[in-house]
């Protein structure tokens, strides 16, 4: 995945401020920590395969939980939704660099530094944080979780919520200061407008979980913040205040690049854009006040008014769908790989968002708070939706970041695979969780089908390894053989597809006229 | 018994409100689904045209977004409903059970009749109750939070320390249930389940006072 020029050296490739080696550097060892935590989720797979404990003692299913969770949130999500809009935004403004690009390189390595040192827990005598990727307080106190590994945990959460905060400010400020001459608001791509509401996610949520997360320290070693009465629910109301918009910020940069490729290889321009630039920014406020459906079951929230603002929600998700699916009716559609996992990203984030419904109404979350619905649900969102348009924009974008074809017949091979795994894994965890399973156990008794779910489930995990395998399989053919993908392979609309492929380090020698939020497209109706 | 009728069978309503949720999402998924295949085949690309056509239809959108906010105001509206049931505390409870949670165990006390049920490594505690009766619960926890959930009840809810969780509930069924703890409480939490057999009124009179 690496462009490493020609004689370049270290501190050169460490230290550069370029905001598309930022990207890079930010995406690669997201996808590092991705691999790392996916395979914690496959030993909990194959320890779950069949009831009764065969792999894993308790204790270290629990590590595996918790680090699964947080480095799939802290170190693989987040990093790698930033790390589009470092890469990317630029380019779509016709920038030549980002705001604040020293900013932007402490927020790039506080992040892998708190990976290293939220992994590092595994070294020490009481082994890994244990308390689950929420860390519940009391659990996460001093006395119910003792050792090292805790206070590693809180620190790597905090390097990596702050490297994700600074990326964010950076790219909100590139947007708000560094368009071309033309890049008016409303012609921003639509990916750029996914990333302005990301970043005021990022700005006004991250914060909380940087309090949540210092006052747990001052918890465990000082004084008893959450000891009281009423700590326990005070640490969920700022945790989720950090950990329900933290989904969306995970979901925008997504949606915003399938959007790309739907327009794209529907050759059409995106449809109904300024209805999709509305609904992006109603998601975002409306998202900033649902935190507490994590916590209808507690029954100490105001279930009614988080149950009306998180059901409503609905309205601007399915504005986005109609969008989406607007833009491929009447258009001229090629299945390539990207487009491929466009429309999974469409069909299968559908799941995650109708199930979303069914727990934001308390009486049905009494039932299926805190089992394997909800992890099949939020797997939906995350995986099978978010990852899915992750890897609709790498098949998009990697010619233009390496100036190589990534092999199609490849990436066909792995979007059958995840597909099929993807469905494979998470749709039995909806039975399982409906039947009784609790989530975060490492054992089950055999009652209704939850044997047969859970081998489901474990199968379908292992042919998304494989379709991992095959990814990685293309990474390398494609820089061994390379084939060179010029500066628009794909007939885009934005304008990283006028520069270069790599773009140079200024990114661009000159710029079309930006009249529209699909300058590239206007330009190429007027020529035919 | 006295309050038994404002208090619900909480399965019966969960049942009643999924199976509309339920109903909705394969309608909404079966036309999603549909449409984008349609869009697959039917516009799949074929030569090397560009297709002409609106770039917008904002008066079918503005529709379409009012009938979203409908669909959302009606099931906002159903979940209040069943809400108000399924939380509703009887005026005068029947049967009162304490719940004590702690790593990791339950503890569950008849205080009227002086009876306890503890839990040990050997032994899963069965919580005893009389069918179609009004049960008071209250419930704390030692030490972390836990979360009392009983899967055929179609309900949960979580046990905090120094602070007491109420809440009514009913069971109209005559049975034994699988009870459990939802909320991660540390080491031991997979095994901290519980039963809760409902039995005939007077079988429970003779077995509280056993």
């Amino acid at each position: 995945m690496l462009v490493v020029p020609r004689r370049a050296s270290l501190i050169g490739w460490v230290g550069s401020t370029d905001h598309k080696r930022i990207g890079v550097r930010v995406a690669t060892y997201a996808f590092g920590f991705f691999l790392l935590s996916g395979a914690f989720a496959l030993v909990m797979r194959t320890e779950l395969a069949r009831p009764g404990l065969q792999v894993v003692s308790e204790n270290t299913y629990n590590e595996l939980f918790t680090m699964h969770g947080s480095g799939m949130f802290f170190l693989v999500m987040a990093p790698l939704a930033l790390a589009l809009g470092m890469y990317f935004v630029p380019l779509q403004i016709g920038a030549s660099d980002i705001a604040w690009p020293r900013l932007a390189l402490i927020g790039d390595w506080l992040i892998p530094l708190g990976g290293v040192t939220m992994f590092s827990g595994f070294l020490t005598d009481h082994g890994a944080a244990k308390a689950g990727w929420t860390a519940f307080a009391p659990l996460s106190d001093i006395d119910r979780s003792p050792g090292y590994g805790m206070d590693l945990w809180i620190f790597g959460g905090l390097l990596a919520t702050a490297g994700v905060l600074l990326l964010a400010i950076s790219v909100l400020t590139t947007i708000v200061r560094f368009r071309a001459p033309g890049m008016t608001m409303l012609r921003l791509p639509v990916f750029t407008w996914s990333m302005v509401a990301t970043c005021l996610l990022v700005i006004t949520s991250f914060p909380a979980l940087i309090v949540a997360l210092s006052l747990l320290f001052v918890d465990r070693h000082f004084s008893g913040v959450y000891e009281g009465a009423s700590g326990p629910v005070l640490y969920q109301h700022l945790f989720w205040f950090y950990g329900h918009p933290v989904v969306y910020v995970i979901f925008f940069p997504f949606i915003g690049a399938v959007a790309e490729v739907v327009a794209v290889f529907s050759r059409r321009r995106f449809f109904g854009y300024h209805a999709l630039v509305l609904s992006l920014l109603v998601f975002a406020a409306l998202s900033m006040s649902v935190w507490a459906h994590h916590m209808f079951a507690t029954g100490r929230v105001t279930n009614q008014y988080f149950a009306l603002t998180s059901t409503i929600l609905l309205v601007p998700a399915g504005v986005e769908y109609f969008d989406l699916i607007g833009t491929m009716i009447g258009g001229s559609i090629l299945l390539s790989s990207a487009m491929l996992f466009a429309v999974g990203f469409i069909v299968l984030f559908l799941i995650g968002g109708l199930t979303g419904i069914i727990v934001a109404s308390p009486p049905l979350d009494y039932h299926v708070h805190d089992t394997y619905f909800v992890v099949g649900h939020f797997h939906y969102t995350i995986f099978a939706g978010s990852l899915f348009g992750f890897f609709a924009a790498v098949y998009y974008w990697y010619p233009k970041v390496t100036g190589r074809m990534l092999r199609e017949r490849l990436g066909k091979l792995q979007f059958v695979l995840y597909f099929l795994g993807a469905n494979l894994t998470f749709f039995p965890m909806l039975v399982s969780g409906y039947e009784g399973m609790p989530r975060r156990v490492a054992d089950y008794e055999n009652i209704h089908d939850l044997s047969l779910m859970n081998m489901l489930s474990t199968i379908g995990a292992f042919t998304i390894a494989l379709g991992t395998l095959v990814f990685l399989w293309n990474l390398r053919v494609s820089s061994r053989k390379p084939v060179p993908a010029g500066n628009d392979p794909w007939q885009g609309h934005t304008l990283e597809w006028w520069t270069t492929s790599p773009p140079p380090p200024h990114n661009f020698d000159s710029l079309p006229p930006v009249r529209s939020y699909s300058p590239l497209y206007d330009r190429r109706l007027g020529e035919s | 018994m006295a309050g038994a009728l404002a208090i619900a069978d909480t399965r019966s309503q969960f049942t009643d409100l999924f199976s509309v949720y339920q109903w909705l999402t394969v309608v909404v998924a079966g036309i999603v689904f549909g449409l984008v295949l349609f869009a697959l085949v039917r516009y799949r690309r074929r030569g090397n045209e560009y297709p002409r056509g609106k770039d917008k239809h904002t008066v079918a959108e503005s529709i379409y977004a009012l009938v979203l906010t409908a669909i959302a105001i009606t099931l906002v509206t159903l979940t209040f409903r069943t809400e108000d049931k399924t939380d509703a505390v009887a005026a005068n409870g029947g049967v009162r059970v304490d719940i004590v949670a702690f790593q990791w165990q339950w503890r569950f006390g008849y205080p009227d009749y002086g009876k306890t049920v503890l839990g040990t490594t050997e032994h899963v505690p069965t919580m005893v109750l009389p069918v179609g009766t009004v049960v008071r619960f209250d419930g704390i926890s030692r030490d972390v939070i836990h979360s009392f959930w009983v899967p055929a009840a179609r309900f949960k809810r979580d046990e905090f320390p120094k602070r007491h969780t109420k809440f009514d509930l009913r069971f109209d069924r005559v049975g034994t249930y699988i009870g459990r703890c939802a909320e991660f409480c540390g080491l031991r939490h997979t095994n901290m389940d519980f039963y809760v057999r409902v039995v005939p009124r007077d079988a429970f009179q003779r077995w509280v006072k056993s």
